[in-house]
């Protein structure tokens, strides 16, 4: 009997597990050149799924007087923490409505983390070099995935269902979505096409006028 | 008039300068190097000797930074710089100077603007000892970024300079202003504009007369300021010491090269009205380098 029950419950397990599919997200843009960090996510349409923020904070490190990495997807209730690891101290702030904060200057690891409680965009930046930004997306769904340098993100462990493929990305000119069906164990592949705007950053290059504030 | 502080401001700085190490970060440094020609090294009324000269130079400035709280930094600099004048070895210097300042930033975000004073001192040796001195200045400033693509800055001094002759001391006031343009992150066009009042130098081609050497421009001889012979043009010059007003306006291109490196091509005008009126243009090119 009890072997019966334990061959039962692997079973069950394993079937489980392969129950679940996984979506391919490959963005370009409309020369299909290849768009990397994209924030690729699915939201459930029948049953939303419910979020586990990680128990460790999720790190954006400032190196070389950037944020590394540019883009960052987090689910709702996640830390992050911003160690500087440069020799310059940094003032990390954001004013964007997902998330308000600023950790004054300081080098090092900093004691702070950052509760990111809301969905939404946050967009960071350093308030002595303005170049520095970066940007952090906060997710209600468990499920996304970024893209890498060649377009491609594989979003895992999706229960078959209806769901709503959305992605984001900082210079997204238009929102893009679609419905997506998971149907069992089935991998599919969604070719996105995505228009941006121009990157435009504050040149980091020096003049004449020293430090700070610039 | 201000009166002339024989370096306080410069002292006051070096001294804050060398605490630096102890409870800022840092230095960080910085590097430039450039080639310029002025059409008129002279300051020189039209006709009454005006030359130009060909020069280069570089210099470099060690800064630390230490937080003062909210939104606040202290900077301070130690900058080291020289200069060769090709065609008046006279005129060639070296620089040493120390710089303390307070920024502030009215807010979060590379859109609010950002205010700073503090005191600038510095110490120049010229190869015509006469011209030798030490500076000391307030300074103070303003700037805000518009956009991704616009910065204005506004920047004021008031000086006092004492030179090992007098008619090379002097003071003065100035405030200049630049809009920088990044057409996107490599290339920077920047516009400027300045205002001087104070004291300058005017060199006047000299003749020998039976009183001595005097300018070549008679009514010269009515201006109200200190004047002397000198011997820092390859021609005998009368330099004076004039009180004027002058307005500077300019135009750069500065493409990036890189993310810690760029390059200047900067062309300036200047007009110096009073009593010795002159023109001056300078074209330069330099490179900077933060590392």
């Amino acid at each position: 009997m009890r072997h019966f029950l334990l061959f039962f419950l692997v079973v069950s397990l394993t079937a489980s597990a392969r129950a679940s599919g996984t979506v391919r997200v490959v963005a370009k843009d409309p020369s299909g050149t290849p768009v990397a960090d994209a924030v690729a996510y699915v939201l459930a349409i029948d049953a939303p799924a419910p979020v586990r923020p990680p128990a460790d904070p999720v790190a954006i490190i400032q190196k070389d007087q950037e944020f590394l990495p540019y883009v960052t997807a987090v689910v709702v209730g996640t830390r992050v923490s911003f160690p500087n690891k440069d020799t310059v101290q940094h003032h990390v702030y954001s004013v964007s409505p997902a998330k308000k904060f600023e950790i004054p200057l300081y080098i090092g690891e900093s004691s702070a983390t950052i509760l990111f409680d809301h969905p939404g965009p946050v967009t960071l930046g350093c308030n002595i070099h303005d170049w520095m930004v970066a940007y952090i997306y906060v997710l209600a769904t468990p499920y996304f995935a970024k893209t890498g340098t060649d377009g491609a993100a594989d979003i895992t462990g999706l229960p078959p269902g209806r769901y709503r493929l959305e992605l984001w990305h900082p210079r997204l000119a238009a929102k893009v979505g679609r419905e997506i069906t998971i149907e069992g164990t089935a991998d599919s592949t969604q070719v996105v096409s995505v228009t941006l705007r121009p990157d435009r950053r504050i040149r980091r290059a020096p003049d004449s006028e020293g430090l700070g504030y610039k | 008039m201000l009166r002339p502080t024989k370096g306080r401001f410069g002292a006051v700085a070096l001294a804050l300068s060398l605490l630096p190490g102890a409870w800022a970060d840092g230095p960080y440094v910085s590097d430039t190097a450039r080639v310029s020609w002025e059409d008129n090294v002279t300051n020189a009324s039209a006709g009454n000797g005006v030359l130009g000269a060909f020069s280069f130079g570089a210099g470099t400035t060690l800064s630390w930074l230490h937080s003062g709280g909210f939104s606040t930094l202290i900077l301070s600099d130690l900058s080291a710089d020289f200069t060769v004048c090709t065609s008046y070895r006279g005129l060639s210097n070296i620089e040493v100077g120390p710089r303390l300042e307070v920024r502030h930033k009215l807010g979060l975000g590379a859109f609010a603007p950002s205010l700073y004073a503090g005191i600038d001192g510095k110490a120049t040796g010229f190869q015509d000892p006469e011209q030798s001195k030490i500076e000391g200045a307030f300074i103070f400033g303003y700037s805000q970024r518009l956009s991704e693509a616009f910065q204005v800055q506004l920047d004021g001094r008031l000086g006092s300079y004492d030179a090992q002759d007098i008619v090379f001391t002097g003071n003065y006031a100035s405030l200049a202003g630049a809009l920088n343009w990044d057409l996107d992150e490599t290339w920077r066009i920047r516009v400027t504009g300045g205002w001087r009042a104070g004291d300058t130098v005017s060199n006047y081609t000299a003749v020998m007369s039976p009183y001595g050497w005097i300018p070549i421009e008679s009514d010269a001889l009515n201006l109200p300021g200190a004047w002397h012979y000198v011997r820092t043009f390859d021609a005998p010059f009368v330099a004076y010491r004039v009180s004027a007003r002058t307005w500077s306006y300019g135009i750069s291109v500065s493409p990036a090269i890189g993310r810690h490196t760029s390059l200047t091509l900067e062309v300036k005008r200047v007009e110096t009205v009073g009593a010795a009126p002159y023109l001056d243009t300078v074209v330069s090119l330099s490179v900077a380098h933060r590392y």
